[in-house]
């Protein structure tokens, strides 16, 4: 075992996070080593000062006063999320909203302009009860994710500048799903709101910086962390 | 009332069989707040936020996906938690640590005042080297260190990978040693 795996076996050991096979190997370790054995006392050391610093006991809470918060949380209609934080938004889908109010049926295609092999439908019946809705949201969530990990895992200053291209015309249709998804849900499922509003956000943000830019993927993915939109679109699919 | 049951009637929109949910899940959901945030009125508002977005969320809430109620609610905590702290570390952060430092003043196990003054400083110690963290990881260190849950319990509320967790504790627990570690010396604190 090398030291710095030792390194990180002495934390975990301390958490009692270690398999009977790992602990006797850095057992072993640690008799031969004088410096891992030495950062192990020093770890011991911090830990007891960081146990200090754990609250003995909880604070008193009132708990018939936070019960009547909630309650009033539970029937209130949920606040409208804060608006763009990117004032700077120059953006032209207002003929699109218009064509989306006449209840025009927009379909993407993944493929562009060519015949769609299989288009989604991007307008939600009016009469879709909840279970389609669900459906309709969760077909929304895979589709938007692969295009959310490409951004995540770009990483600045990669070799030969690799680009992520995003066809405009999904793009705009991930857009239109998400008014019409946030006209279903934003009423009843608040914590489904709030997700599509950090989605339009980011949809909004590539459509606006454009593929060209070579900062750009790496401001999109900053945006894409900051808001945490992954784990909470992970927590999404499990709800 | 069996929580199944009631899990099913506050589905349906009734608040008193939510009510009995609230009751018997608060205190873990507050403390988990608490912990991590170490103020009394954030970890509160965390806590309420908690319950009204399980509430909305519950019509999605399927247990048969493997995720109880408690790991359900811990989750939603969770996310509710970094996001309060991503939003308090917008705000002066300078001055908030100020009063932070002093609300942390709980009662110390000693009348000592010389003792009191070195818990203060060394509570002070410990909250700047927190600071230091990025709120996922400072999540990852109060899970493991103050509320003792395991790393695998810990990486289902988060939705990530043991040995993802592993690694941002590793790097948790560096950090405060390297920004505790002149404070240790210097202080005679054991050895
Ligand atoms: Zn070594």
């Amino acid at each position: 075992m090398d030291c710095k795996t030792a390194k990180s076996l002495i934390i975990l050991g301390l958490y009692g996070e270690l398999d009977e096979g790992e602990k006797r190997d850095l057992e072993e370790h640690l008799r031969r080593c004088s410096a891992c054995a030495a950062e192990l006392a020093e770890t011991k050391k911090v830990f007891s000062l960081l146990e200090e610093n754990k609250p003995a006991v909880l604070p008193e809470v009132d708990w018939e006063k936070s019960w009547d918060k909630i309650r009033g949380g539970i029937d209130r209609r949920p606040a409208k999320n804060e608006q763009s934080i990117f004032p700077r938004w120059k953006w032209a889908f207002a003929g699109a909203s218009l064509a989306l109010v006449l209840g025009a049926g927009i379909f993407i295609g993944k493929y562009g302009f060519a015949p769609a092999p299989k288009p989604a439908i991007v307008s939600i019946p009016a009469s879709s009860g909840p279970t389609s809705v669900q459906q309709a949201f969760a077909g929304y969530l895979e589709d938007v994710k692969p295009i959310l990990l490409d951004y995540a895992h770009y990483t600045p200053g990669e070799k030969n500048g690799r680009r992520i291209t995003v066809d405009e015309n999904i793009l705009r249709g991930l857009v239109f799903q998400n008014i019409l998804l946030k006209r279903k849900l934003a009423e009843k499922d608040p914590v489904a709101a709030e997700l599509l509003d950090d989605l339009d956000l980011v949809l909004k943000e590539i459509t606006n910086r454009g593929t060209q830019d070579p900062q750009s993927p790496a401001g999109i993915k900053d945006l894409i962390v900051q808001r945490d939109v992954l784990f909470k679109l992970e927590i999404m699919k499990k709800l | 009332m069996e929580e199944q049951a009631c899990i099913r009637l506050a589905r349906e929109g009734d608040t008193e069989a939510f009510r009995a949910l609230f009751e018997g899940h608060r205190e873990r959901v507050f403390s988990l707040a608490y912990h991590y945030l170490k103020n009394q009125a954030d970890a509160e508002d965390v806590m309420q936020e908690t319950f009204i977005k399980a509430y909305h969320g519950l019509p999605g809430y399927k247990p048969d996906k493997g995720l109880n109620f408690s790991s359900w609610l811990n989750r939603i905590c969770v996310n509710a938690s970094i996001d309060a702290l991503r939003k308090w570390r917008k705000k002066d952060i300078q001055s908030l640590e100020n009063e932070e430092v002093s609300k942390l003043s709980a009662p110390s196990h000693s009348s000592n005042p010389e003792t009191s003054a070195r818990n203060r400083e060394i509570r002070e110690k410990v909250d700047q080297a927190l600071n230091k963290l990025s709120p996922k990881q400072r999540m990852i260190f109060t899970m493991r260190h103050y509320q003792e849950y395991s790393i695998r319990e810990i990486a289902e509320y988060m939705d990530a990978t043991e040995g993802s967790i592993k690694k941002h504790l590793f790097r948790a627990v560096e950090t405060l040693k390297r920004r505790l570690r002149r404070f240790v010396m210097e202080d005679g604190y054991g050895l």
